[in-house]
């Protein structure tokens, strides 16, 4: 599709969130003209997160100097998730990359993660090889957090932490991230668009300028977000059905407590209030069963009129050659 | 209806405590006939309120700008703030309540700030001369709303605002919310600010209500936190509740375990039905979580949940001129 302004289609599109960078934005807009070179088949889109230093003047005057350049300005900060998404949004390439803004991914790593996307994946991430960041505050954390979302999504994925990654357009037109979806991006493209992942290691620099604004993440936050991730697969196609696994074992629980209270009424012979308390579990255990159900139909109601609302892309598939 | 637009629109609803509406509008149209801008008044109300907009009609027929909109009696003053401002036609709105709130040199002030470039200028009554109890509730309001008004704000519910016409159309405003419109506008990214107001000496009597309206009020703040911190993530709110009701119930059951082991009768311990309930509890809250998360993700295609300062279609470098 021609771009209305007549400007040629850039092929590839950077996506840098910026949030209080105001040293990094000039030197990163350097280093990303020397790494993919002075032609015209790429733009860099500086997604200013409503920062409260000079970084949205200075990316404006980086976008004045050079055309390749797009400031994209949020009007408060919305978080690292909805800043990736607004890039998205606004990025006109075929294949797109995004990095921090904060200069410790190297943008020399960016050719070598387009050429592995167009060897047949959909989404690379890279993971960092020798991670220069604090142990106790940065490394350890983010190896339990990377261990976790192994263990819930089964996505093979070394390092969800690291921002620069490269995907195809396609994949990004069927995930809408929101929430914190950006820390565990991949697992969150195989789930919703079925995109074909892989990585590849890159460098890694200690910051030079600015403050990190990850801290400890915080671990209840993670798993909540890990629980829908794992449901969406659910969510999309049959919600009455995942609401039924939880129903059938609220009702055979219902079961056990009855079989518990039938043996133990045989063997007192209670007529006192407090021979009640079994059949009154028991009660309890079948009105989750009950409740469950219910919550699935609600859950099918919302599946299908979001689905009229809005009919849903089909999956990422490929005829191998 | 051939005369230019006015520069102000004063919106007016008239849904609570009225007052005398001719007064109101005497009083509040001189200023702004001073200040040499033109405007218009939209009061909009309810038919059970005739008896109150019937003289304004007067008035409107000797040549006052005034405009007299009616709807059904049970529609929220929040879709009359919008059915009044879908009429306007003055680039900025002025929100009045229908009872006497700050003097009436409140509204050349806010217009100034709004001409100045905010978005949104709310008046902030101060010297309060109000109950003790009123005072309390505004505090905690506004402890619990600090996080997102940056402690910036000291009187959110404050009815009379000047704003641009924008910021009624873009912020999501449904149900009760309307009365805090500058809380969700700043929250959009909109510029808000506030003006010290002095309080109307008609609004001066300290007034204590009975227990429903601040029971309502409880409801309306609670609402709106909920609204502000989680509909993005509900599973972050439900699934706190549930796992710490699980997981009491959980220990009960462990405890309970052991006794069993040690010998004790289960059958008629009242607190294994405690147990099983919080259980039983825990779990619905999770599932209705999971519930809310499949909405958000089935939703989140339909809306982008951010808006950009500097709008895409204006492009990022002057055209070659």
């Amino acid at each position: 599709m021609p771009d209305p302004s007549g400007v040629t289609r850039p092929h590839l599109s950077v996506i840098v969130p910026v949030f209080n960078e105001e040293e990094n934005v000039p030197l990163l807009v350097a280093a990303v003209r020397e790494a993919l070179g002075d032609g015209d088949s790429w733009e860099l889109l500086l997604v200013d997160d409503g920062s409260t230093d000079r970084s949205a003047a200075e990316a404006a005057a980086a976008a004045a100097a050079d055309p390749r350049v797009r400031p994209v300005e949020l009007a408060r900060n919305y978080g690292q998730t909805l800043a990736m998404q607004a890039g998205f949004d606004q990025a006109r390439g075929d294949v797109v990359v995004s990095m921090d803004g904060d200069l410790q991914n190297d943008p020399s790593d960016i050719p070598r993660l387009v050429a592995t996307l167009e060897s047949g994946y959909d989404l690379v991430a890279g993971y960092r090889e020798r991670r220069q960041d604090k142990l106790v505050t940065r490394k350890i954390p983010s190896w339990v957090a990377n261990r976790i979302i192994l263990a819930v999504t089964g996505v093979r994925i070394r390092d969800n932490g690291c921002s620069l990654k490269a995907y195809r357009r396609a994949a990004l037109e069927r995930m809408h991230l929101y929430s914190d979806m950006h820390r565990f991006l991949p697992a969150f493209a195989a789930a919703t668009a079925g995109a074909r992942i892989t990585e590849i290691p890159v460098r890694h620099h200690p910051r030079r300028f600015g403050q990190s604004k990850y801290g400890l993440s915080r671990i209840f936050k993670l798993l909540a977000d890990l629980l829908t991730l794992t449901m969406i697969a659910w969510f999309r196609e049959r919600p009455l059905a995942l609401f039924s696994i939880g129903a059938a074992t609220a009702f055979a629980l219902g079961l056990a407590f009855l079989g518990w209270s039938a043996v133990a009424m045989q063997r007192f012979e209670q007529a006192s209030a407090t021979g009640y308390v079994l059949p009154a579990a028991t009660l309890l255990w079948l009105l989750l069963a009950c409740y469950l159900l219910m919550l699935g139909l609600i859950g099918e109601v919302a599946l299908r009129r979001a689905r009229e609302a809005k009919p849903e892309l089909l999956p990422i598939a490929v005829e191998r050659a | 209806m051939s005369e230019s637009s006015p520069d102000v629109t004063v919106i007016v609803p008239v849904v609570e405590r009225p007052t005398s509406l001719t007064a109101l509008y005497r009083e509040f149209a001189a200023p702004l006939r001073q200040s040499g801008r033109s405007f218009e008044f939209v009061f909009v109300s309810y038919p059970w309120f005739r008896h109150l907009t019937d003289p304004l009609g007067e008035l409107a027929a000797q040549g006052e700008p005034i405009r007299l909109i009616e709807a059904m009696q049970g529609v929220s003053e929040t879709a009359l703030l919008k059915l009044a401002a879908a009429s306007a036609r003055g680039a900025v709105l002025v929100t009045l309540p229908a009872y006497f709130q700050t003097e009436a040199s409140a509204i050349p002030a806010l217009l100034a700030r709004v001409e100045a470039g905010a978005d949104l200028a709310v008046a902030w009554r101060w010297p309060r001369r109000d109950s003790l109890v009123n005072r309390l509730q505004n505090r905690v309001l506004h402890l619990f709303v600090g996080g997102i008004t940056g402690g910036r704000l000291h009187d959110v519910a404050c009815g009379v605002r000047a704003l641009r016409r924008e910021v009624v159309q873009e912020v999501p405003l449904y149900g009760e919310f309307a009365r805090f419109l500058p809380l969700l506008a700043m929250r959009e990214g909109f510029a808000v600010e506030e003006v010290q107001s002095p309080v109307h000496p008609g609004a001066m009597r300290s007034r204590v209500y009975g227990p429903g309206v601040y029971l309502r009020r409880l409801i309306d703040v609670v609402g709106l936190l909920f609204l502000l911190k989680f509909t993005d993530k509900p599973l972050r709110f439900f699934g706190l509740i549930g796992s710490v009701l699980s997981g009491i119930g959980a220990i009960m059951l462990a405890v309970l375990f052991f006794q069993r082991l040690a010998g004790e009768s289960l059958a008629s311990r009242p607190m294994l039905l405690l147990a099983v309930l919080l259980m039983v509890l825990g779990i619905q809250s999770v599932a209705l979580g999971l519930i809310g998360e499949m909405i958000v993700h089935l939703t989140a295609s339909q809306r982008s949940r951010y808006r950009l300062r500097t709008s895409p279609a204006r492009p990022a470098r002057p055209e070659a001129a």
